[in-house]
């Protein structure tokens, strides 16, 4: 992505400017119309929205609409940060998201190094196609295959684990164990997908360095820890900044459909709770408050981890 | 002499593997079996089931192969109309989205793929800040509340018809092509989108492809616009449908019979006839998705690595 030049102060376009505008515009006429659409998609669904997020300061009524309804600046940011509910919401957030960074985002790094030293195609096609599908399935399908296989009534899990002569254990409906499922599955549906990116890093990293190391006498791991790894720092930081961004987004599709009111305490999460505050109980405005808190969160964590990385390492996602 | 060449080629490798790489290789294949294994498992499990009798399902007897075999569930599901009219929904939105997305796409990253277009760095900054903040649930409700689109089929896939990261990787797809080739058309007196159309899609097919699977996917596989904006039930697309059967029966099923919800009281689907819708839902994609990957590995590298 390129990155903005700023260090031309702004200037008044000159005459000659809008005269090479029109003739631009004049010669390639179908190329700003074929602009046109995407900006007004993009105008239509995606800023208007944002501009509705002035209802998060005012005491939004839906008949009397964004135009009418009274302002009270700050209110439901002021409630909202002493909620202990919301203190609640946001633990659990913060928690499952730590945990699936923690152990789900070195996951696709390892499995990409090791898929990379399979040699024999026959096994290494058939393995990429089968640890990219879950990728490919809805969490409705996801987490049915794991209600299935988890289930107190004939779930293979749990017949395994009274074999060994333990009790069921109800993972859907158990405050010790909801979050390490939650974290589990995901990893099931996206680790293998996840290592896309690094193989396609890992293709670009000159065979010469390892042809070199061989002769110096490195063995495999060594080449790893001295090739490999460093070839794939700029990718790995790229995705560590992108994945910061949405460190507020603890997976809300995937527990909407996992969770039930059991488990509630440790697994509503910010996006859960807004859907149930903002279209269950209606309470649009407290609910968009909550929203743009998480929206402004992940803006701040993306554009300030890119500008560390850019400062300290000079790497950046633009 | 290609004989010759193999084992040329392998005695050296011999030569040149220690035993520690040799063990080394010989559990990572290892560990790649178990890790498919894993990643199949919980199909052939669930494959099984569908075949199964209730009863056997019950007591817990199936894992990988079926007990007491039958059909049943599957004309059972074949059969249902609400499971049938839910699958007609997905399909319908599926195709409408993807047609649509890939159009709108197209002619989205077409024009911001040439360096000489004015304010192209402006209309990718527009187009990057949506991936970056968003207006958010409630907003986005209201919005498709106001504009009369709540509890329409619509609502569906409009919203959605471009997303912005697809739209990169095309953009990026585009500007990798040779400039010569718009340069000659150019010659010939094709306009921009002559030049589009003719040219650079039929040249972009790989890439169109792929973004063609993560759009169908996208909008087969989305739950959860479906959950807020529709209400009436003959619009519910499959995965709703789904959703709904799923948590309200497996409630119970978790519960081992201790009731937690009223509504699982009411609705408690077998075990098979679960299974087996589950597996009517994911066949599309799981017939689709293995011929694309070929062109998907090149197109998200070419689009991504870039980007």
């Amino acid at each position: 992505m390129a990155r903005l030049k700023l260090d031309n102060a702004p200037r008044l376009p000159s005459p000659s400017y809008w005269r090479k505008l029109r003739g631009d515009i004049r010669k390639d006429w179908d190329l700003y119309i074929a602009l046109l659409p995407g900006i007004a998609f993009l105008l239509l669904f995606k800023y208007t929205p944002m501009y509705g997020i002035v209802i998060a300061f005012q005491d939004f009524n839906i008949f009397s609409g964004i135009g009418d309804s009274p302002w009270v600046g700050f209110e439901h940011f002021e409630r909202l940060f002493q909620s202990p509910k919301f203190a609640q919401v946001f633990w659990n957030t913060f928690m499952i998201s730590v945990l699936k960074i923690v152990l789900l985002f070195p996951l696709p790094i390892v499995l990409a190094i090791l898929l990379n030293e399979l040699t024999k195609m026959w096994f290494k096609r058939p393995v990429q196609t089968i640890i990219y599908m879950p990728h490919f399935l809805s969490w409705v399908i996801v987490s049915g295959l794991f209600m299935d296989l988890l289930s107190v009534n004939g779930g293979l899990v749990n017949r395994i684990i009274e074999w060994m002569g333990g009790e069921p254990i109800k993972f859907f409906l158990d405050n010790s164990f909801f979050r390490w499922l939650l974290v589990s599955t995901a990893g099931w549906k996206e680790a293998g997908w996840g290592t896309i990116v690094y193989l396609a890093a890992l293709s670009s990293i000159d065979p010469q360095l390892y042809e070199a190391a061989k002769i110096d006498g490195a063995n495999k791991f060594k080449q790893i820890l001295h090739i490999t790894l460093p070839g794939l720092v700029p990718v790995i930081l790229l995705m560590f900044i992108l994945r910061l961004g949405s460190i507020l987004e603890a997976g809300t599709e995937q527990i909407l459909v996992m969770y039930n009111p059991v488990v509630y305490n440790v697994s509503d999460v910010i996006g859960t709770y807004v859907y149930r505050t903002g279209l269950g109980e209606q309470n649009y405005s407290f609910a968009s408050a909550v929203g743009l808190f998480e929206s402004v969160v992940g803006f701040v964590l993306i554009v300030g981890g890119n500008y560390i990385s850019r400062r300290f390492l000079n790497r950046g996602i633009w | 002499m290609e004989r010759q060449w193999i084992t040329a080629r392998r005695t050296r490798s011999a030569i040149r593997m220690s035993v520690g790489e040799r063990i080394f290789h010989v559990f990572n294949y290892l560990f790649f079996a178990l890790v498919s294994w894993t990643t199949l498992f919980p199909f052939l499990n669930l494959l099984a089931k569908s075949l199964s009798s209730e009863e056997a399902v019950m007591s817990g007897s199936v894992s990988l192969f079926p007990v007491d075999i039958q059909f049943g569930t599957y004309l059972y599901v074949l059969s249902d109309s609400q499971f049938m009219r839910a699958f007609l929904v997905s399909v319908t939105i599926a195709l409408a989205g993807t047609a649509l997305g890939l159009l709108m796409t197209a002619l989205a990253a077409y024009p911001l793929s040439k360096p000489r277009l004015r304010g192209r760095k402006f209309f990718i900054l527009m187009y990057v800040f949506t991936m970056l903040f968003s207006g958010g649930l409630i907003p986005t409700y209201l919005l498709m509340q106001r504009l009369n689109l709540v509890d329409t089929l619509w609502v569906l896939f409009l919203p959605s018809m471009i997303s912005v990261f697809n739209m990169l990787i095309i953009k990026n797809y585009f500007e990798s092509l040779p400039e010569e080739l718009e340069e000659s058309a150019k010659m010939d007196g094709a306009s921009n989108l002559t030049i589009l159309f003719r040219i650079t899609v039929p040249l972009s097919l790989p890439v169109f492809a792929t973004i063609a699977l993560f759009y169908a996917v996208g909008f087969w596989n989305d739950y959860f616009a479906s959950m807020i904006y529709i209400n009436t039930s003959e619009l519910k697309p499959l995965q709703l449908y789904l959703k709904e059967l799923l948590v309200h029966s497996n409630i119970t099923y978790q519960d081992g019979g201790h009731v937690t919800n009223v509504d699982a009281v009411m609705n408690t689907t077998p075990q098979a006839i679960q299974a087996a819708s589950i597996l009517v839902a994911t066949l599309p994609i799981l017939l689709v998705y293995p011929f694309l990957q070929k062109y998907f590995v090149k197109g998200v590298l070419i689009g991504s690595v870039k980007g």
